[in-house]
């Protein structure tokens, strides 16, 4: 604690005070531009569409998008990976491609509605995010795309070259690690998550069913069982690593006092497996539980009447009216907790201290070949290529629960 | 209409503004202003740690040259090695690089690859150093590192109550280790996950990990194999260590006295001294009976490395802060307080050095070390060995399977590296 002096606690929050300050001047800025720059670009808009409507509507759509797909195309080929890695030799055209992209966006007849003076608002609104996102999101996202083409590593760090599609080719034809190639990884990372939702539904169906009963100090249990939830992902990793100690840790030594043997949970590759899945299922229950519970009280107790009338056994009910009920809430549930475990990084990652090839998950692997191994042209690859897989599962998710359906209708 | 012309007037403009951007503006000569002196902050990342008075020792360096020099004050990162490695390349993607790196030889090898640091030759005189300690930072004719201590290096550390004499060889280092090895105590100890611990046994089977071109990996090798097997029967046929053991833990059941020997590197000895006090003993791992050869750990040393880029005031800072770190007064002081071995030539006469039996002990296992490559494929390597060495101290491959696969993946490394 002696390095942790006043001095480094008001740094830090002076830091962070004034670059909170510099985005909050930023916005403000951003929003009078926003706001005084609205006007002369709706005129300016309907003079542009004035002037082109001769040409007709699908012509000027075809010439906005292909000026638009075009600006895409120049702007990823310019993201330069290499921190001196001579710049391409079409950047220094760059206020081509800014007047292309604005005359792609004036040229699409349907400029005049996106510019028109009601929409001021909404774009002001609008714009804070959008620059966030550009900076924080696609930006990034561009960059990692122009790494995945090219070799970066160790040593070509400053100005890698273009490789092309080899890397992608090399996720699935050589070691994404030091052994393990990718296709075990994948179906351990599925086998991870079926694990995990298995064991998170039927642990929070149960403890859900239970408090859902009339029970003394239910507010304590519940708020015990949450408990877990309300850990820091990491935190509770390592804490659980410790008890995986094999000489200190709380398992081995409740083990040998049950006569058992000591179990080697960093060592084995099936008990280090088995030591994620259970850190990861004492931190998932808590969620089901939770969800499950809100499902469990909003059932009204008639059906459980009507079904007592014809007889219906504890099971029969639980089995005809609980689940088809809850069928609203447990879809929604299980998606999300299959793409939060698959995705899950802190439990594989740090319960795996011998960094056990036969542990890796997807997305611990991609860590280690990117900031383990320096990689950084595979590792890139290998993101998109799990980029890919995470997007199939997204759009699963948006079609299995309607989530879009309220901002697109 | 009049609206709409100022418009497009204005928006003309705009568009005028940008296509400007395409000329280059006419270069303005910088003002030349007198150096005056300037605060500085210097930035330094350092691998010394807490647990063992490093980290403080390092602290208590940077205040006494604050107050020295009042303009300079420091920022002292400790991360481990490992972190520190990763964390630093990254850090060169993104241009944010720290001002002064304290860290072990071998990082020397990717941050040259990565033209992240820069030479020291003609920075400082570095003719007062030990010669086999600016050896360990030397790649392709420059020198990347200023020598801080010189060692670095494994050796046996036993306790006196349970160990009177260290053992001389590896057959009674067993048959001491298993009559050692009793219910929750162990004979001997040492971090089983990281291959650092592995390299000396390989030497003492007359292996190395590369040809001597100094950069072509020997892994799939006999000597490898013997290795690999006699780790496998110190935990499984004749077992003397525990089942499980990390850097931690190991040092934990030393400290505890429940183990009687362990095979830890010269920055524990501050550690261990601090803890057990005259039961602290140190000798030169035991001989490998089948081969009558020592066993060769890495020595290098820890160093200064400088960020390219560093320039001006903060180059002279940092300039200032290694020769005030390495000068005859702070090398005495770090023999005494760390148990080091300097690497200021000078230094080497002290008393303390002659006069301390653990510092002699770790001079003496230090005679049969050997220089630890610096290269970047010695990275390869590492990482190559680092998975098969736990494979089969878990059972789960053969010293034959793992050697193989060791060398496959050094191999594929080192094509991806070029």
């Amino acid at each position: 604690m002696e390095f942790l002096t006043l001095d480094v606690i008001l740094n830090s929050l002076g830091e962070v005070g004034s670059t909170v300050l510099y985005i909050f001047v930023g916005t403000v800025i951003l929003e009078v531009v926003v706001y005084f720059l609205w006007r002369p670009l709706e005129v300016f808009s309907r003079l542009i569409g004035r002037m082109l409507s001769p040409l007709g509507n699908a012509i000027r759509h075809v010439i906005s998008t292909l000026l638009l797909v075009g600006v895409l195309v120049f702007t990823v080929a310019s993201v330069s990976v290499g921190v001196e890695q001579p710049p391409p030799p079409w950047a220094p055209y760059w206020p081509l491609a800014v007047v292309a992209f604005l005359v792609g966006a004036f040229v699409s007849p349907t400029a005049p509605k996106i510019f028109h003076w009601q929409m001021r608002l909404p774009y002001m609104l609008f714009a804070p995010a959008l620059v966030g996102l550009l900076v924080l999101v696609i930006y990034p996202l561009l960059w990692e795309l122009n790494v995945s083409f090219t070799n970066l590593n160790p040593r070509h760090f400053k100005s890698p070259d273009f490789v092309g599609l080899q890397n992608y080719i090399e996720v699935f034809t050589a070691p994404v690690l030091k052994q393990v190639t990718f296709f075990p990884v994948f179906l351990r990372t599925i086998l991870w998550t079926v694990i995990n939702i298995a064991f998170h539904v039927t642990g929070g169906m149960a403890l859900a069913l239970l408090l859902n009963r009339k029970l003394r100090l239910k507010g304590l249990y519940r708020t015990l069982l949450v408990f877990p939830w309300a850990i820091p992902q990491p935190v509770a990793c390592l804490a659980w690593r410790g008890e995986f100690h094999f000489e200190y840790g709380f398992v081995n030594i409740m083990l040998q006092r049950l006569g058992l043997p000591a179990v080697q949970w960093m060592t084995s590759p099936t008990w280090n497996f088995a030591a994620m899945c259970i850190t990861n299922i004492w931190l998932g229950i808590p969620f089901m539980m939770v969800i499950l519970l809100g499902g469990l009280q909003s059932i009204a107790g008639e059906y459980y009447e009507a079904a007592e009338i014809d007889g219906a056994s504890g099971w029969q009910q639980f089995w005809n009216v609980t689940i088809p009920l809850l069928q609203p809430i447990l879809t929604p549930a299980i998606i999300l907790g299959t793409v939060w475990t698959f995705t899950n990084f802190n439990v594989p990652f740090f319960i795996n201290q011998n960094e056990l090839e036969t542990s890796d998950t997807l997305v611990t692997a991609l860590f280690r070949s990117a900031f383990q191994y320096f990689n950084l042209g595979d590792a890139a690859a290998f993101a998109f290529v799990n980029f890919g897989i995470l997007l199939v599962f997204a759009i699963l998710y948006i079609r299995a629960t309607g989530g879009l359906k309220g901002a697109t209708e | 209409m009049k609206r709409s012309i100022l418009t497009l007037v204005a928006l003309a403009t705009l568009i005028a503004t940008i296509l400007a951007g395409c000329c280059p503006s006419p270069a303005t000569p910088e003002p030349t202003e007198p150096a005056a002196p300037e605060p500085v902050e210097i930035v330094l990342w350092t691998k010394e740690g807490e647990a063992d008075g490093g980290l403080q020792f390092v602290q208590a360096l940077a205040d006494a040259y604050t107050a020295e020099n009042p303009d300079v004050t420091f920022e002292i990162i400790n991360k481990d090695v490992e972190t520190l490695r990763e964390d630093f390349l990254t850090a060169g993607l993104a241009g944010s690089m720290p001002d002064l790196l304290w860290t072990v030889n071998d990082h020397a090898g990717p941050f040259t690859d990565a033209e992240l640091i820069m030479p020291v030759d003609d920075m400082f005189d570095l003719s007062k150093y030990v010669g086999s300690a600016l050896a360990a930072a030397e790649l392709g004719g420059q020198t990347w590192g200023v020598p801080i201590s010189n060692g670095n290096h494994l050796m046996l550390i036993y306790n006196k109550d349970l160990v009177e004499t260290p053992p001389a060889n590896t057959d009674e280092l067993i048959a001491m280790g298993q009559e050692l090895t009793t219910g929750d105590q162990y004979g001997l100890v040492f971090n089983q996950t990281e291959p650092f611990w592995l390299v000396p046994w390989l030497g003492g089977f007359e292996g190395s990990v590369f040809a001597e071109d100094g950069k072509t990996p020997t892994l799939d090798t006999a000597a490898m194999v013997d290795t690999l097997q006699f780790l496998y029967d110190i935990k499984h046929t004749t077992p003397i260590i525990p089942a499980e053991s990390d850097y931690d833990g190991a040092d934990t059941l030393f400290k505890e006295g429940k183990a009687a020997m362990i095979i830890n590197g010269d920055w524990s000895l501050g550690g261990y001294k601090e803890a057990m006090g005259d039961k602290l003993g140190v000798a030169r791992i035991p001989m490998v009976s089948a081969t009558e050869e020592w066993p060769r750990p890495y020595t290098s040393g820890v160093y200064f490395m400088l960020p390219e880029g560093l320039e001006g005031a903060k180059l002279e800072a940092v300039k200032g802060f290694v020769e005030f770190v390495t000068n005859e007064e702070n090398q005495v002081k770090m023999i005494s307080e760390l148990n080091r071995l300097p690497a200021l030539e000078s230094a080497l006469d002290a008393p303390i050095i002659a006069e301390d039996p653990i510092l002699k002990g770790s001079a003496d296992q230090m005679v049969v070390g050997t220089p630890m490559p610096t290269v970047s494929e010695m990275r390869c390597n590492w990482d190559g060995m680092k998975p098969e060495m736990q494979a089969v101290l878990a059972d789960t491959k053969s010293p034959e399977d793992a050697a193989a696969a060791m060398q496959a993946a050094a191999e594929a490394c080192i094509t991806d590296l070029e």
